[in-house]
This record gives structure tokens, sequence and C-alpha cells, in this order.
């Protein structure tokens, strides 16, 4: 295996590490906040006595995104995130990882199976997670469980995906506070060209009042998948 | 007239007036309340229902005429029901309750007198709970879907080798040396139906459709020199007729798997981590449910699917069996005979372990009890490495049915 040399601080996104490697290169890696788990078999590195997860860009969406040069990125230490698509949890170790100790992952997942693969590998091992079985199309029914958070981070590939995010930004999320949306040109309409598909979810959210801000496309590492942050205004 | 917001939350349930100031609380999270009673009116709280005491609370807090704003639409159809009163506004997205939720830490502290940190752990722990509660709840309606499942695989198998052995005969007319040359019945019903009649077997399409190259050419060998009768089109259709139903089998019995692997995923994952799904599947089918295997000692496990052994054994003081189903276990039949019985009965025992966490908790331990089963056999076969001195008579009746030729399963 290729050592891992040195680690430094994201330039631009606090709690996201870029690690260099003995043959040149170098890869994203967030803190990990459980220590010896790996959630999806992904490299665990250790430097100056911490252990760094490599965030695989393939896996993951956000990753993808920052290796895209995403310019904003919400999430840093503290914040407060309300994960709607958690999956079985690659990306949302990651951003439990940045936020840390003193932030909070509200991951809201539908799926039975995929909750339950969630749960042993991600939440039972993390304190900053909150499990939540439920549907995202419905936020009113786990409303009691969230609090009003900074950002609102989507993955849910379904028809009318900007209006979920939407609802749920209205009732959960801080003035000011962020969306950051991965749109899966294909789950949405397959009848469609991807662009408009797009084009057509970023035109409901800002007609829902979210200022978006960015969008960049995903490939390589993800095809027909594009990747948007609004703002609450 | 005055508005007062209705703002859930698992330790409290809270009324707020228009500026978004808690009027009045009422607390959820009590000491004399217990862990199970609690998680199930959090449960009750999502499926849009509130218990009497919380219906109380806000009869007695909203004052005649006012109205009650409620973000969920079940909710408050249902206190609107039971709270004639109450005037509800049933408003999801609104100021007042998302500037509550900016708050809501402070708001459990000063109310609740339960600091940040302690309210945090606490979602977070309670929120675990419930989780794995209704990822469970929807497991166990399913674990009867999976024991037919698997005796509907059953079915297909003794299908499958009902036409096989039909088609064999059938077509043995035409080509006999065929029936001894390919054991497997899948391809035995490809050659019959891609191919068809024996002089169209060739070496190349037997490989087109994927037969070994040294078996492919010992058919084609056989086919120029068959002793066979010859075949119409008419007869052969006959015979296709069958053949092709066979293979249309095997892919059912191949989505059947599939769906039996990802359901035992669901309804039971240790054991399916333990022994695989379709043996774990077995195991559920012939218990009658995940339930009543939790609740059945090792030694029941050990012999399930043995029955008719069993009560010979309790009847007539014939020799008990060692094991039932779970000979289909690799751990088990791949071992030499005099070490099996001990390998059934730690096997045995795991699998209780597994069920029960599987009916009861639903955490996901199986790596640690395959670890520890496979200590334990490791074990047995370094202390019974030889055959004990007077070997041990052994029963051939348990090994139930008349030789088959070829992949029976």
């Amino acid at each position: 295996m290729i050592r891992a040399l040195k680690v430094r601080e994201h330039e631009e996104f606090p709690g996201v590490y870029v690690v260099d490697f003995e043959d040149g290169s170098s890869k994203l890696a967030t803190i990990n906040l459980a220590p010896g788990i790996k959630v999806y078999g992904e490299q665990l590195v250790s430097i100056g006595g911490k252990e760094y997860r490599i965030w695989n860009p393939y896996r993951s969406k956000l990753a993808g995104a920052i290796y895209k040069g995403l310019k904003t990125n919400p999430i840093k230490p503290g914040t407060k995130v309300l994960y709607l698509g958690v999956a079985s949890g690659t990306t949302p170790s990651h951003v439990s990882d940045i936020i840390g100790p003193s932030g909070v992952l509200y991951g809201v997942e539908f799926a039975p199976r995929v909750m339950r693969e969630f749960i042993e590998k991600v939440a039972v091992h993390r304190s900053n997670v909150i499990p939540l079985l439920a549907d995202a199309r419905f936020p009113s029914k786990y409303a009691h469980f969230v609090e009003a958070v900074d950002v609102i981070y989507a993955d849910i590939a379904q028809p009318f995906q900007s209006k979920y995010v939407a609802d749920n930004a209205d009732m959960f999320l801080k003035k000011g506070g962020w969306i950051m949306m991965a749109i899966k040109a294909m789950s949405i309409d397959v009848t469609k060209a991807p662009s408009e598909t797009y084009k057509r979810e970023m035109d409901e959210l800002e007609r829902r009042g979210y200022k978006v801000k960015e969008s960049l496309h995903l490939e390589p590492y993800d095809e027909a998948h594009a990747f948007v942050v609004a703002q609450k205004l | 007239m005055a508005k007062a917001y209705l703002l859930l939350n698992p330790l409290a349930v809270y009324l707020l007036d228009e500026g978004g100031e808690a009027k009045t609380f009422y607390k959820l999270y009590r000491d004399d309340i217990s862990r199970e009673r609690y998680l199930e009116l959090l449960y009750d709280m999502e499926q849009g229902k509130l218990p009497e005491e919380i219906l109380e609370f806000i009869a007695r807090s909203v004052e005649p005429g006012d109205e009650l704003v409620v973000e969920d639409s079940d909710l408050g159809r249902f206190i609107s029901s039971k709270l004639k009163d109450v005037k509800v506004v049933p408003a999801a997205g609104n100021e007042v309750m998302l500037k509550a939720r900016e708050n809501i830490a402070n708001l459990i502290e000063t109310s609740l007198g339960v600091s940040a940190q302690k309210y945090y752990s606490l979602l977070h722990e309670l929120t675990l709970q419930l989780t794995r509660l209704k990822v469970k709840e929807v497991a166990e309606k399913r674990d009867l879907f999976v024991a037919q499942a698997i005796n509907a695989l059953d079915d297909v198998n003794k299908t499958i080798n009902l036409f096989a052995s039909r088609v064999r005969e059938w077509y043995s007319l035409h080509f006999p040396e065929l029936d001894e040359l390919v054991d497997e019945h899948e391809d035995y019903f490809r050659i019959v139906s891609n191919i068809g009649f024996r002089d169209k077997i060739t070496k190349e399409k037997l490989l087109e459709i994927g037969l070994k190259e040294d078996l492919a050419e010992k058919i084609a060998n056989a086919a120029k020199s068959s002793m066979g009768a010859d075949l119409t089109e008419f007869d052969l259709e006959a015979i296709r007729l069958i053949s092709d139903t066979g293979l249309r089998l095997y892919a059912v019995r191949r989505s059947l798997e599939r769906y039996i692997d990802e359901a035992m995923y669901e309804v039971a994952p240790n054991i399916r981590g333990l022994v695989g799904s379709l043996l774990g599947a077995r195991l559920i089918s012939l218990a009658g449910g995940l339930d009543k295997l939790a609740k059945l000692p090792a030694s029941t496990i050990q012999v399930l699917g043995a029955e008719k052994a069993l009560f010979r054994a309790l009847r007539y003081g014939a020799k008990p069996p060692k094991h039932g189903v779970i000979f289909q276990h690799p751990l088990i039949h791949k071992s030499p005979k005099w070490q099996r019985g001990k390998i059934a009965r730690a096997l045995a025992a795991k699998l209780a372990i597994a069920a029960r966490i599987d009916a009861f908790s639903g955490e996901y331990r199986a790596d640690e009890l395959r670890e520890d089963l496979e200590k334990r056999v490791e074990e047995i076969k370094t202390l019974y490495a030889k055959p004990p001195a007077k070997p041990e008579k052994t029963t051939k009746a348990r090994k139930g049915g008349k030789h088959h030729k070829g992949g029976r399963r």
C-alpha cells in the first residue's frame, strides 16, 4: 500500500483535510470520529496521532463536488445538518466527521433495509448522529425530533425532489442557511435531457424563495448528476 | 383571538405564543415512566396520535375560541376530533415554530433543567432505540413471507427435478448418450431448447451455450455416432415445451434466491450472517416464524427438520439424530462423521443466540458469533482429530431419498 506522508487542512473548508501520499498523489480525508471503524471499506490513515478516513469521490457526491471545485461548503465543525436520504451512510459518515462532537446530523432515511445498515455502521458509533426512519416527503412526521439547522443536505433522487427539499427547508432551515442537493437526472425523469431536469429543479428552488448560488456537474465521479447549493434569504 | 402553537419534542410538549415564547409545557420525559411506555408514546406521536394526558393538557391550556396551530395535518385532525372546542389550524413551515426550533436546546434547559449536552445524548439514544424498533417492526411482518418463499423455492426445485427426468427420458429416445454425459439439468435443458436436433449439435454451438470445452467435445462426438431414433420437428416441439419451462424455472429459482437473500437481510441479519440466507430462511420456515425460532432451545434448533428421526428416538429408543437441516451448513457436512454431532451442537447454540438478537434487539453481531463458532470448531477438530476407537454405528436412514444423478439443488 502507498504510504501517506503528511496531512493538511483544506484551504477553504475547515474540517476537511488533504492527505499527501508517497507517490505524489493527494486525497481528501476527514478525521475519523469513530476511530478504528470503517463505514464503506475506505482507507484509514494515521498521521500525528490522529486517524483520517480517505474520502472517495466516486462513492460520495459531496467529495465529488469538492474535487470538482465546489466554492461554498457550509458544512464545518459545529454545523447542524438535516440530511435527507442518508442511505447506508457513506457521505453522512464524513459529514459527521467534519461537524465533529459539537455539530448534529439529523439523518432521515425511508428504507428500513439501508436504515439498518446506517444504524449499525454509523449511528451507533457517532453520538452526533440522530437517525430517523421517516419519509422525507412528510417533514411534519419527524418534526418533533429536529431542531432548526444550518444546512439541509439532500440526496433523495425523487421526482419533485426540490419541492420536498423546500418543504423541509421551510420548516427547519435557519435564515441564511444552506441547501445542498444532489440531483440525479435519471431518477427524476428519464425522458428528458439531463440539463432540462437540472434547470427545472433549480427553478423550483428559486420559486420557493431559495437562491441558487452554485451548481456543478459531477462527471466523471457520478454520471448524469448535478450538485446544487442554494441559500435561504 | 389569540393563536397558540403546538411544538412537539420528545422530552416535552410546548404551547408557544405568537412571539415563539413557551407559555406552558407538558413534560413527557419523566423518571416514573418506563422506557418501553415512553418509546411507545413517541411512536404514537409520529403516527399522529396523542395520549389522553396530553390532550387534557391542551384542553386545559388553550382558551376557548383560541386557534391552535399544528404542523402535522394528521395530528391536527386527531386533535380536532378529540377536542371539539379547540379550533385547529394546520400550518407547516411557519416562522414561529422555526424560531422556537432554533432555540430548542435553550428551551429544554430552562423549562426542564436538562443541559444541552444531556439533551443531545438523550436524543441520540432515543432515536437509535426508536429506529431499531421501527426497523424491526417492518421486518417482523416479513418473516412469514420469507418462510413461504423458501417453501416455494423447494417446490421449484422439485419441479425442476421432475421435468428434468421427464425431458431426459423423452429426449433420450432421440439421443440416449446425452443423458450419461450431461450431469447438470440446466445444461441438458439448454441443449434441448437451444440446439434441438442431434445432428445440429456441434462443439461451437455447445460452447456458445456455456458448456466446458472437453465436455462439448465429448457430446459433439457422441452426437455423430448416436444410436437414437430420428426425430421430426413436430416431436421436438413437444419436448421443447417442457424443456423451456425447465429453463424458466431455473430463472425463477435464481430470482427467489435473490429475494430471500434481500429479505433475510431485513428479517434476520444475524442468522443470515451466521449460516447464510437459504439455511436461515429454512430454519425460520420450520420453526413457523422468527419469533418462534427465537423461543426454541438450541437443542431443538439442532434437530429442526429431523423430526421423524427425533420422534423415532424418543418413542422406540433409536439413536437420536445429530442434526436437522443445519446439516446443510458446510461446517457440518464437510466434517468427518464423528465430529458432526459436536459441531452441530455448537452451531445450534450460536443460532439460538442469533435468532434471539434478530427477534428482540436487532443489532448486528453475527461476526463475533461466527468467530466464536469457528474457534470452537477449530477446537473440536484438534481435540477429536481421529475417529473414536470404536466407530459409531452409522444410521443410513436419515440421508434420505434415492441416489439422484446430477445436481439435486
